[in-house]
């Protein structure tokens, strides 16, 4: 086969040029949707990342240390021990690591109640460390009154806006938080509110306060202890990287039970959720849309093949094997997918950037606050460019005109060689 | 131009289609793939949103929602219904329950305590319900996973499993309810975890304990009359809004101070998703469908191209330029009619099925939450008669747009030399 390759090649060119305006036809129709399948796919991708960005820094970052027992229990007894939090605190600030680390923030999370005049609520009390905290959360940009916890601060709390209004609070209030405490009494604490904010997640506004890890640490007997490191990535693509590095260092109390190393699907996987269905909907569009063009393909590759059934006999008749005769069709078909799918890509990726580069708003199509899966969406979506991403698209392009070009390939190697020369058509 | 007239030229259009069954048979396939497909997505799209809907207003909360005027938002303990002296509960729950569109309607109290396991205390939201009358409002407590419903009267407990896990109880386990009391006082009281429920909401599981109304107002130190909120569910979401309108002029008399408030009043944002949900439909029609167009413009251009001769002896015979773009439109619309029998011949009877037994996705992605509402991972799918008729005009558009360069083409074929050059 290979010794008549440029033979192939060239018939299969020089048929593509001989019916431009059919080539051309079908070419747009790859183009056009190769430009919006990279379109798509580019917002897609960004639209997740602000979702991961925003769910992680809310929830316990990209990769979260902390006790297996703590994820079913949520008890202070399953808390880090003071050796585990050094090793992992330790292993992020390695020069190897630290490129790919934004934040770390260290937290004792405990469930408690929070208590005034007007009522009780239940709520989640985060004793922070007020500096490292700061770097890691969203919430102290969502302050709506006062300000967020400052390194000084002692009995100071920083609480949702839902939680403020339910208790009946305001700026200076005092509140009462009750927990269980590190022997098993119930610990109380007198804090007084600094800031509020509000996040836009309900569950969040209603129930999260933030206290110094200090002030935690005195009423619930945990002194420094914390329950979970949660760490923050520049990308979300370097989570397996970090968090295996996170395993090795922590390799003895991992393997004791005592620490686990969870990467932000494991610990969130409602948020895994939210991604993995938003990408499936985007696949199942676009398989649709290419089986559409496919059978377009199908079509102008078959009926280029009924056309030329004499020149297919003249060719088998002059020495090209039925699967050479084949291979000029495939040829074709891949050639043409080839071009246009390159072409609709970059036209693809120059549209996304020209006019969408600093993000699509739909600012005015939401309106409202909207929440997937406990994440506030932002409205602007920024187009995420991944390298992989492209090279899929480009893949699945030449696999649609590969299939689409293989039966009308079958029918020209199939073709019976003196009855395709007999006749004038 | 009488039928007798216009009869040629559809004929010629028709007849041509079966000339290349194959060829036609390909662009059939195509424009059917695209019309599954808008109907499809669509369907998908509004069972999710429906879903939403549904979970959001029906697996907890209901979907209309009686308050003091003062309750929302701060949701304090003191804002009972009727003030502090309390309401005539089941005279309410008569009047709602009489409204048509009503299917049941339930009291409800809440308060924030704790709740102590053994060494373990976690910090809950204590709901207190009427259980006969609760039953038939939420679905969240029908399925239970453990144990059985509470019984007025007894210091009986509902928990969520991950409320269990967290204070490692089990049914028939002890637990002891503290939680701060109406008068200032701090009631506490020794309960029996009676079940285990699951609803899917993490928020909902590892918080909520529900128990018997009487015995929570006897916990906070409340009178019987004294409740927080009436939940009224109705047969669809989309009547709570009128029912809720009714309600409030029915419950007039009573002279209390309350709001019925529908759920598209107290979850705006939910009836925002679902206008932006379907605002998007039309973009899905016209992307699927104009890239169909392209497969049905080539289709026909090389039919034209093929049928010069015919088209020049028909010329050459006298028939006008007009009545051979006729042809190849009438050509166009048979084919977009086959093509619209054979994608909803095959669309029906899917949508029924998956509409009826939706597949499971779980395999794919877990449950995830929209708006705080629950959303289970399966391929259900909701008609949308509106849907089924644009995209049916849709195809039919398509098929017409595509076949007009083609037949302009056809008709501007020079006969002459159409006919002696091949």
């Amino acid at each position: 086969m290979t010794k008549h390759l440029r033979v192939i090649v060239g018939l299969a060119l020089r048929n593509l040029q001989r019916h431009l305006r059919r080539t051309l036809l079908t070419a747009s129709a790859m183009i056009a949707g190769s430009m919006l399948l990279i379109f798509s796919l580019s917002l897609g991708d960004g639209t997740h990342e602000s979702w991961i960005d925003s769910g992680v820094r809310m929830g316990s970052g990209h990769v979260t240390v902390e006790s297996p027992a703590f994820r079913t229990t949520q008890n202070i007894d399953a808390r880090l021990s003071t050796a585990a939090r050094q090793v992992a605190e330790l292993a992020l600030q390695n020069p190897l690591l630290s490129g790919d680390v934004s934040a770390v923030s260290s937290r004792m999370m405990v469930t408690g109640l929070a208590s005034s005049a007007a009522g009780a609520r239940p709520v989640k009390i985060m004793g922070v460390d007020p500096r490292s905290e700061a770097a890691f959360t969203t919430l102290n940009a969502q302050v709506v009154e006062g300000r967020y916890l400052e390194p000084d601060d002692r009995l100071a709390a920083f609480v949702g806006k839902q939680l403020v209004d339910s208790l009946d609070l305001r700026l200076g209030s005092r509140l009462v938080l009750n927990a269980q405490d590190v022997d098993n009494d119930i610990g109380g604490q007198l804090v007084r509110v600094v800031g509020i904010f509000q996040s836009g997640v309900p569950e969040i506004d209603q129930s999260l306060v933030h206290i110094p890890l200090s002030t935690a640490g005195e009423f619930l007997g945990s002194r420094d202890d914390v329950t979970t490191i949660g760490v923050l990535l520049n990308d979300s693509a370097a989570v397996p990287r970090v968090a295996q590095a996170l395993r090795q260092a922590l390799a003895d109390p991992v393997a004791a039970g005592q620490v686990t190393v969870l990467n932000w699907r494991e610990a969130m996987p409602e948020l895994a959720a939210a991604v993995a269905l938003d990408d499936f909907g985007n696949y199942l569009v676009f398989g649709i849309l290419f089986i559409i063009i496919g059978f377009g393909i199908v079509n102008t590759v078959l009926m280029s093949v009924l056309h030329r059934h004499r020149e297919f006999g003249v060719l088998q008749a002059l020495g090209l094997t039925p699967g050479e005769t084949g291979a000029v069709v495939l040829v074709e078909g891949l050639v043409m997918t080839a071009v246009s799918g390159l072409v609709g890509v970059a036209l693809g990726l120059l549209c996304t950037w020209h006019f969408f580069g600093e993000g699509l708003d739909f600012t005015n199509l939401m309106g409202e606050e909207m929440t997937f899966s406990g994440v506030v969406i932002d409205p602007v979506i920024i187009p995420l460019f991944r390298v992989t991403r492209v090279v899929h698209v480009l893949l699945f392009i030449l696999s649609i005109g590969a299939v689409s070009s293989v039966y009308p390939a079958i029918r020209a190697a199939s073709i019976d060689v003196p009855t395709a020369m007999k006749f004038e058509r | 131009m009488t039928s007798t007239q216009a009869g040629p030229w559809r004929q010629i259009g028709w007849r041509n289609l079966g000339r290349h069954p194959k060829r036609t048979a390909i662009t059939a396939i195509g424009l059917g793939v695209g019309y599954f497909a808008v109907v499809f997505l669509v369907g998908w799209s509004s069972g999710l949103m429906a879903q939403m809907v549904e979970n959001g207003t029906g697996l907890v909360s209901g979907q209309i929602e009686i308050h003091d005027t003062d309750y929302r938002p701060d949701r304090s303990l003191y804002d009972t219904i009727g003030g502090r002296e309390g309401a005539d509960i089941s005279a309410i729950i008569r009047t709602i329950a009489s409204d048509p569109a009503v299917v049941a309607a339930a009291p409800r109290l809440y308060a924030g305590g704790l709740i102590s396991s053994g060494n373990s205390t976690s910090a809950g939201m204590l709901m207190g319900i009427d259980p006969s009358l609760e039953l038939d409002l939420t679905r969240f407590l029908d399925d239970l996973v453990e144990g059985r419903i509470v019984e007025p009267g007894r210091n009986e407990l509902l928990v969520g499993d991950e409320l269990a896990r967290q204070l490692g109880a089990g049914v028939g386990d002890e637990v002891v309810l503290v939680a701060p009391g109406a008068d200032g006082s701090m009631g506490n009281d020794l309960f029996t975890i009676a079940g285990i429920f699951h609803s899917g909401l993490a928020f909902i599981d590892s918080r909520y304990g529900v128990l018997p109304l009487d015995t929570l107002q006897t916990l906070i130190v409340m009178d019987t009359g004294r409740i927080h909120e009436v939940a009224v569910s109705t047969a669809d979401p989309w009547i709570a809004t009128e029912a809720a309108g009714r309600l409030t002029a029915a419950l007039g008399p009573m002279d209390l101070d309350i709001e019925v408030a529908p759920w598209t009043e107290l979850r705006p944002e939910m009836v925002e998703y679902v206008a932006l949900g379907e605002s998007f439909y039309f973009l899905i029609i016209a992307i699927v469908f104009g890239i169909a167009m392209f497969g049905v413009a080539n289709t026909m251009l090389m039919g034209t191209y093929e049928r010069r001769r015919e088209f020049a002896v028909m010329l050459a015979l006298g028939t006008s330029p007009r009545h051979i773009v006729l042809t190849v439109v009438y050509e166009a619309i048979a084919l977009g009619a086959v093509s619209l029998v054979a994608g909803f011949v095959v669309t029906l009877p899917v949508m029924v099925w998956w509409h009826n037994a939706p597949p499971d996705l779980g395999w794919l992605y877990g449950e995830v939450t929209v708006m705080g509402a629950l959303i289970r991972p399966s391929l259900r799918v909701e008609y949308d008669v509106a849907v089924w008729i644009w995209s049916s005009v849709a195809l039919l558009l398509t098929a017409l747009l595509a076949a007009l360069y083609p037949a302009a083409r056809a008709a501007r074929v020079p006969p002459a030399d159409a006919l002696s050059g091949l």
